[in-house]
């Protein structure tokens, strides 16, 4: 269960850090990637914790992210 | 007495068997979440939960399905716990129409107890969890959040603060995404504070009494006060302390205020996020808010919502709370208003009950929807009845649209509104076409349809109605 993950199961990106651990030692551990911002816990089922197994069509690359719609849209500058 | 902590409001849906307390150990995923939807599937008197066994967690309470329900929210209102929901509704117009209420400013607040400025991990201070499978993190969905505007000087400065509940995304230990919609208050000093390219100081609070929780969920007028609102709601005033970092107003009773600011133009990815339109929103650039104060209660609740297929806790949070501010602000431009229910995914169907004084007023009015506040973000279709039906009553509704309506004279479409991006069905998000329907019995000039012998209940029927329910009651 506390094998640490290689990659992000959202976007693949390698590098997942911890971000933190269960209070009570050794019952869970919280995954961040610093990449996408996905974040998930060890516990939770595989289709979340497992790249292989994450749905197709929630997964997305940094380049596709960086497509994003950015909301809301930043203003031009105004100075006082 | 209104309340004005969570703790008190807790013990007194105890004291009224509205509060389910789950000792059982649970996990952080699925169990509260899936257990927070279960408990909506039970019907529209549904309690409210409190976990405190929660595995790998000392001592972390969560608590779900607040405002989940009509006997929950007739418990908030100080009203009995069965107070039927078209009573509640009328009640809270009249409060709402005593706007404004009080604000007392006390110096001292229990959620001073415990400071952390140093060393923030989000992720160790508050027993984070994902709600729906697909969201792309832990949210904080149930925080009350405070600005106001940075471009404004002096008195219009204190006097824009706004209070209002946004998605919010942990995204690190001490960083934040946050969802500012365009046509909510927050997006306003967002762009205040990016046009002069300064971050935008705000606070963040968690585990609040209902009534806040409640203004912050309503669409009241820009130039209103949360504060003085939840105060006219609760007849009583409604107790804030001035923050020592941000210098905003924050509840006396909250559990949790986290304190730090937007980063000035800067967007990142963020969510998806299931919605309250049942459907995920996200894979979008949103702006970042990094946090650099903590302060609590001891022995904190941590308080959330769940939200996604309705009905859920959301739906009955905004159900009265959306529908009250348009029907006051409908009946101020047309006094032959009678009520109006914008209980359906946050008011993106609106039904108005409506006398009508001639061909074409009830379109009218339909017109008057679309253009007030919250008519520019929801309000995707609009069904005008007569005053005799119950906009709350959908088989009524159900009639009306079936006998009264003819597409031919009754349908009018407007397209190229503005709607919430969250609308799946908008095309740009953001945009789309809006219809109002009009069931209402043609006036004339209009002649269509052959409407002249509507039928009535015999004489008598409702001393009959009174006469029988005393029956069923004794037998």
């Amino acid at each position: 269960m506390n094998i640490e993950p290689e990659s992000c199961p959202r976007c693949d990106s390698a590098g997942p850090e911890i971000l933190s651990h269960s209070p009570v030692a050794g019952v869970w551990t919280v995954y961040h990637c610093n990449v996408c911002f996905f974040t998930w816990r060890s516990t939770e089922p595989d289709f979340i914790t497992d790249g292989r197994k994450y749905p197709a069509n929630f997964k997305f690359t940094p380049a596709e992210m960086a497509q994003f719609d950015i909301m809301p849209a930043v203003p031009e500058l105004k100075p006082r | 007495m209104p309340y004005h902590d969570l703790r008190s409001y807790l013990q007194a849906l105890d004291q009224q068997q509205q509060l389910l307390r789950i000792v059982e150990p649970v996990k952080p995923e699925p169990d509260i979440s899936a257990a927070a939807c279960a408990v909506n599937k039970l019907g529209e008197n549904a309690p409210a939960l409190l976990f405190d066994n929660i595995q790998g967690y000392h001592h972390a309470r969560i608590a779900m399905n607040i405002h989940g329900s009509w006997p929950n929210l007739a418990i908030a209102m100080d009203m009995p716990k069965n107070t039927p929901l078209k009573q509640q509704f009328f009640e809270f117009v009249r409060r709402y129409q005593r706007y404004p209420g009080e604000v007392e400013y006390r110096s001292q607040a229990p959620w001073q107890e415990v400071v952390i400025e140093n060393d923030i991990n989000l992720f160790d201070i508050l027993p984070l969890f994902r709600l729906n499978q697909g969201d792309g993190g832990f949210y904080i969905d149930k925080a009350s959040v405070v600005t106001r505007d940075p471009s404004a000087e002096g008195q219009a400065f204190i006097d824009s603060q706004n209070v209002g509940i946004y998605r919010i995304e942990v995204k690190g230990r001490n960083r934040l995404g946050i969802q500012p919609v365009p046509a909510h208050d927050i997006a306003i000093h967002l762009q205040r504070a990016e046009e002069l390219g300064i971050d935008l100081p705000i606070a963040i609070t968690i585990g609040n009494d209902p009534m806040i929780s409640t203004v912050g969920a309503m669409p009241i007028l820009y130039q209103q006060s949360e504060y003085a609102m939840a105060g006219a709601l609760n007849g009583v005033p409604y107790p804030v302390v001035t923050t020592a970092l941000t210098g905003l107003d924050v509840p006396w009773g909250s559990e949790f205020v986290l304190e730090g600011r937007i980063i000035s133009r800067l967007r990142e990815a963020e969510g998806p996020f299931g919605e309250f339109t049942g459907h995920y929103s996200g894979g979008r650039r949103m702006p970042v808010v990094e946090i650099t104060k903590v302060s609590h209660r001891r022995d904190p609740i941590y308080e959330h919502l769940y939200l996604g297929m309705p009905w859920t806790e959301i739906d009955y949070m905004m159900g009265i709370n959306t529908s009250a501010p348009l029907y006051v602000q409908l009946k101020e431009a047309f006094p032959e208003v009678v009520a109006v229910n914008a209980m359906y995914t946050h008011g993106l169907i609106v039904i108005v009950a409506t006398k009508t004084r001639f061909g074409g007023f009830a379109k009218g009015i339909g017109m008057r929807v679309l253009t007030t506040p919250h008519g520019l973000g929801y309000a995707k279709m609009v069904i005008v009845v007569d005053e005799t039906i119950d906009p709350f009553n959908l088989p009524q509704v159900m009639w009306a649209m079936s006998t009264k309506f003819n597409p031919q004279y009754d349908l009018v479409t407007v397209p190229g509104l503005s709607i919430l991006p969250l609308d799946p069905a908008s095309e740009p998000a953001g945009m789309t076409t809006k219809v109002i329907i009009d069931a209402t019995t043609p006036k004339a000039p209009e002649k269509h349809g052959h409407f002249s012998q509507e039928l009535r209940d015999p004489v008598t029927t409702e001393d009959w109605v009174a006469k029988l329910h005393a029956l069923m009651l004794s037998h």
